[in-house]
């Protein structure tokens, strides 16, 4: 633990922290644009100069490339390091195009922040400015050239960290270009992080181009519904409307970066067809009437059928506040069935793969980037879980080595479909084998678990989907020193296949086979198609336009993730909070011109009368006269209210949640 | 004047390997192979004071001594044909004329430092220089001196020839080993240093052409004997001086190191050309700072050129006479290295075109006292870039701005260039 003194600041940092790295952790922000604390020192942008006053190196040096020794006296503020990162603000402001009022990127520019620290001021360059041209990158970036600073970020990321390989660098000097062989679509599933990693405006959020300022947006700190890792993220939102999402940090989890699925999947919050009216019989009610029609209808749906006949059916998509109250709801109306999932494999499947994890050996994305040997099985890692394949890429990059069972097995085609995204891509029948080439990085393929020799590795990581099938195998590895990483499928399936299991959950299809069920109340639910016409579909509350709300009785339009508060426990049951980003309702953009200009002022805005799934239902259980509930995360559920959204979660299972679940 | 690297050579013409052979070419191999340990030939090395040839001049046998011996996997040689630096082709003169010494030389350095595999990095252009190469080493094998089992000693070596797409900062030591492995030709950090981890992540040594072609000199006739070879005390061996500008002969010689400029340019070159007065010179290459006509009777070795703040560098001899302007040569110089950064660092990538753009504006008559204070800044702050390129390259700036800050001002205060005119005024000088 090297012992250093910055500006008379003494402190001491970890072994191998570099200068830059342990000024920052005193509040001291040394200007820098190549380093990134995913990506390293690259030493090309020099604008880290610090002098070194003693130490084992004296004089000028660059705080990312140095790292911190015992002795080190730093000053950031000596005038020949003031005057050397002066000098480096003038040349990297030489060719940049001043175009700050019109790029995307201004007021969350790293250049603008630091060429104001820097001190530069005054233009003594008085030549032409080089210029590019620009390329056509695909739908969701935009490219512009000119501002480049020449940082290297970009293609350190995309080749390196990301393992893309139609995107670079070319040209020497002055015409040092970043960008791809020709136009066209970026083809890395993580090509979005290009926006965030970008120190200036060279590359933006082409899908929120020129709508709004960094400081407009209204913001707060999310997870990401895309899939079951449960990555952070910032959602951006204006004026009603889901802007953008950036990446969040978070060291155990996602790390800097996010996939390209979960940054630009925003549409479907937007979207024109989004339910917004509580409707009774296709009429358009208010929250309050539609509730009370449910309420009755419910009442003599029990006194016809019986309390047997109603089956309330949840998904793996809605928070463990709605999923906590759904099996409330069943209790207190004493339904037959209770539902989280569709599918009896993987009802089965994920609440078997939840019970074989414990606190000891449920792996996290940064367990999977810190292990030296992975197993990866049953799983199509860049359509399920693309966060993942990142993770392991950087295992592999460390120099773990990287196995992919080579099965038979088919397929789970229900899984990863659950959503719909921005692009719309649904996996089909295929064999998950296929997606298996486009891997980032290089595996051997074996034919059984027990082929892979578990016994050379410190910390193996067997990576896999919840084929049951499969899970014996599993339960073997997992008795040794072996972690576990599931891919489930839905931002909260960890929880409710704890509830599946906690409250005797059944899958919906094995309900159906019985003939018992009636009637049904779906919350967040994907049910099948050719549910039976003689179901009775007694209410949907959902926020995506699903094909069951065609036969439903009652709709009740609810808030998506980022308009409300909740959680989220995501593969590795880590909990995680979430809050919410902005306020329901119509995108002023999308108002119809009656709406606009407001001639009624109120206070809910136009299409902004839903509730929060768990709301929906505390308002059901109200009328049905078992009392109000203010807080669904109660009970041994309670420490989640705790937890701290900008946090890095919490593994639930350490605290023995599974342990009194009865085993499957 | 004893030669050791042009001895037997003509110029235009490649000593033909039976040639080499017989006039006593190979015996320090048979030697190195029959009598002495790798050792010892490292301790030869370090015994006769052989400096890098290549610019920077670091004691060869102390940069063989950092290679770790005892970590696992190959090590590996290159030798630096890179040769890009405008006023320096010694290397090309003495591969046209003898390939077998690298060759040779290389087998010996091979052997000494335990490598099995090594390279020669030929830049762009020298055609000629790789297809003799080629021949020397085809005919190396034939003779049983490269290969399978050396001599019956048990150690093998193969010498590949690598023809570089040519870029001046690959004579860079690691961004060569960039280019090497297929990557840009963008430096490295350092540390690591190559001698630790270089080509392939293994431990790599990266030695100039004329460091190499010294070693069978070194072990034939001894260390001792080597080192005498030089003009003074001091120095180590012999040079080879390459003669460009307004002399009447230019050319490459091999002269003691340590000769004097004087005796170069009176020497050798057959002094000035007619009506022709000595103004300055590149001492090493374009990237060294000017001598001037006080800098004639310093010897030409690397610690007293440094003394007298220059470097001997590659010993590329640029001479200037009176009717030259130093801002415009200047200039030409910079433009080279501009064009030559690799676009890592900011300094290079930026700095450079500055630097250029601002020696235009005084060149052209629209310079101002600002644009002093702009060189002296940059001389400098560039010496905070990556690697050794955009230092280099402030070389001649230095030069401009120690030795003819008059010329300089004049340049601002007539708002024009006062050599404008002259008959002889260098365009080009590469």
């Amino acid at each position: 633990m090297p012992k250093l003194i910055i500006d008379t600041i003494p402190l001491e940092v970890p072994e191998g922290t570099n200068v830059l790295e342990a000024a920052r952790s005193i509040g001291i922000t040394i200007p820098h644009f190549c380093w990134h604390p995913a990506l390293g020192k690259a030493g090309a942008c020099r604008a880290c100069a610090v002098m070194m006053l003693e130490g084992p190196v004296k004089g000028i040096q660059m705080s990312c490339m140095l790292p911190a020794q015992d002795g080190m006296v730093v000053s950031t503020a000596d005038p020949e390091a003031v005057a050397l990162r002066r000098a480096v603000i003038e040349w990297l402001m030489i060719n940049h195009p001043h175009d700050c009022p019109v790029c995307d990127e201004g007021g969350e520019c790293q250049l603008q922040d630091f060429t104001i620290a820097g001190g530069h001021g005054i233009r003594r360059y008085d030549g032409l400015k080089r210029t590019y041209v620009n390329q056509y990158l695909g739908e969701q970036i935009e490219h512009e050239m000119n501002r480049c600073i020449q940082c290297y970020r970009c293609v350190r990321f995309y080749q390196e960290y990301a393992g893309g390989s139609d995107f670079g660098v070319t040209g020497r000097a002055g015409s040092v270009y970043f960008g791809r062989q020709q136009d066209g679509q970026l083809e890395s599933p993580f090509s979005g992080n290009l926006v965030d990693i970008c120190p200036t405006g060279v590359f933006t959020d082409r899908t929120a181009r020129f709508r709004a300022r960094y400081w407009d947006y209204d913001m707060a700190p999310s997870i990401c519904p895309g899939c079951s890792l449960g990555c952070n993220t910032v959602p951006m939102a204006r004026y009603r409307e889901l802007l953008k999402t950036t990446a969040r940090r978070n060291d155990s989890v996602n790390g800097w970066f996010i996939c390209d699925r979960g940054r630009f999947s925003n549409a479907a919050v937007n979207a024109p067809d989004r339910p917004r009216q509580a409707l009774v019989d296709g009429e358009a009610v208010s929250m309050e009437v539609a509730l009370d029609a449910l309420q009755k209808r419910l009442a003599g749906f029990l006194e016809l059928h019986g309390p047997e006949g109603l089956a309330i059916v949840g998904s793996p998509r809605m928070s463990q506040e709605a999923a906590v109250m759904a099996a409330r709801l069943r209790d207190v109306t004493g339904a037959g069935t209770l539902c989280f999932f569709a599918g009896e494999e993987q009802s089965a499947g994920t609440a078997a793969a939840v019970a074989l994890l414990n606190g000891n050996n449920a792996a996290s994305q940064e367990d999977v980037r810190q292990s030296d040997m992975v197993a990866v099985l049953e799983c199509d890692l860049l359509s399920e879980a693309p966060m993942m394949a990142l993770a392991v890429r950087q295992a592999w990059r460390n120099g773990a080595r990287v196995y992919v069972v080579d099965g038979d097995a088919p397929f789970d085609s229900s899984a990863g479909s659950l959503h719909r995204s921005a692009q719309g891509t649904e996996k089909g029948t295929e064999s998950w084998l296929s997606g298996v080439e486009a891997l980032p990085f290089e595996f051997e393929r074996v034919t059984a678990l027990a082929g892979i020799p578990f016994s050379e590795a410190t910390n193996p990581v067997v990576i896999c989907g919840t084929n049951k099938k499969r899970l014996n195998g599993i339960r073997t590895a997992a008795l040794e020193r072996v972690k576990l990483a599931f891919i489930l499928n839905g931002p909260n399936a960890f929880g409710t296949a704890l509830l599946t299991r906690e409250q005797g959950a059944i899958a919906f299809y094995e309900a159906l086979a019985d003939g018992r069920v009636k009637g049904i109340i779906a919350l967040e639910a994907d049910l099948p198609t050719d549910l039976p016409a003689e179901i009775r579909v007694l209410a949907v509350a959902d926020w995506l336009p699903t094909h069951l709300m065609k036969r439903a009785e009652v709709i009740l339009p609810v808030t998506s993730w980022v308009e409300m508060d909740g959680t989220y426990i995501n593969n590795e049951g880590r909990a995680q909070r979430f809050r919410q980003v902005m306020r329901p309702g119509l995108p002023i953009k999308g108002l119809t011109p009656e709406l606009h200009p407001p001639r009624i002022h109120r206070h809910d805005a136009p299409g902004g009368d839903m509730l929060p799934s768990w709301k929906i239902v505390s308002e059901l259980l109200k009328r049905l006269g078992a009392g109000r509930v203010d807080e669904p995360l109660n009970g041994r559920w309670e420490e989640l209210q705790k937890l701290d959204p900008e946090g890095e979660g919490a593994q639930i299972i350490l605290r023995g949640y599974t342990a009194h679940c009865p085993s499957i | 004047m004893e030669q050791i690297l042009l001895k037997h050579t003509r110029a235009g013409q490649c000593l033909s390997f039976d040639k080499y052979r017989s006039t006593g070419g190979f015996e320090a191999l048979v030697k190195a192979f029959t009598k002495m340990s790798p050792a010892e030939i490292q301790q030869d090395v370090i015994d006769s004071g052989l400096r890098g040839r290549g610019g920077a001049g670091f004691p060869t046998g102390r940069k063989w001594s950092f290679v770790p011996r005892d970590l696992p996997g190959p090590r590996y040689l290159i030798c630096n044909c890179d040769e890009m630096e405008p006023g320096t082709y010694k290397d090309r003169v003495l591969l046209e004329r003898n390939p077998h010494l690298l060759v040779e030389g290389m087998t010996l350095a091979c052997y000494a430092l335990g490598v099995q595999h090594a390279f020669i990095f030929v830049r762009s252009g020298y055609e000629q220089v790789a297809g003799n190469l080629r021949c020397s080493i085809a005919a190396a094998h034939n003779s049983g001196f490269l290969g399978e089992n050396i001599l019956g000693s048990g150690f093998s070596l193969e010498l590949d020839v690598h023809q570089s797409a040519g870029r001046y900062i690959c004579g860079e030591e690691t961004a060569l080993i960039n280019a090497l492995e297929g990557k840009r030709a963008n430096p490295r950090p350092k540390p690591p240093f190559p001698a630790v981890k270089g080509l392939w992540g293994q431990p790599t040594v990266v030695n100039n052409v004329e460091t190499l072609a010294n070693i069978p000199s070194i072990i034939t006739n001894g260390p001792l004997w080597w080192k005498n070879r030089a003009a003074t005390p001091e120095a180590a061996g012999t040079k080879l001086f390459c003669v460009s500008g307004h002399v009447v002969n230019t050319g490459c010689f091999e002269l003691p190191l340590g000769t004097t400029l004087g005796e170069i340019i009176d020497g050798p070159c057959g002094g000035m050309r007619p009506g022709s007065r000595f103004k300055a010179c590149i001492p090493g290459g374009a990237s060294t700072p000017y001598f001037t006509g006080a800098h004639r009777d310093v010897p030409m070795d690397f610690d007293p050129v440094a003394k007298a703040g220059s470097r001997l560098g590659t010993g590329g001899i640029v001479v200037f006479d009176q009717t030259t302007c130093m801002v415009a040569a200047t200039l030409n110089l910079i433009r080279f290295f501009a064009r030559e950064s690799c676009g890592w660092c900011t300094p290079c990538r930026e700095g450079l075109p500055f630097v250029q753009h601002t020696l235009e504006r005084i060149e052209s008559g629209r310079g101002d006292a600002g644009d002093i204070d702009i060189l002296r800044e940059h001389v400098r702050t560039l010496n905070y870039a990556f690697c050794a390129l955009a230092p280099g390259a402030m070389g001649p700036v230095e030069g401009l701005l120690n030795h003819f800050g008059d010329e300089l001002r004049e340049h601002i205060s007539a708002r024009r260039c006062p050599f404008k005119g002259a008959h002889i005024s260098p365009d080009r000088i590469e």
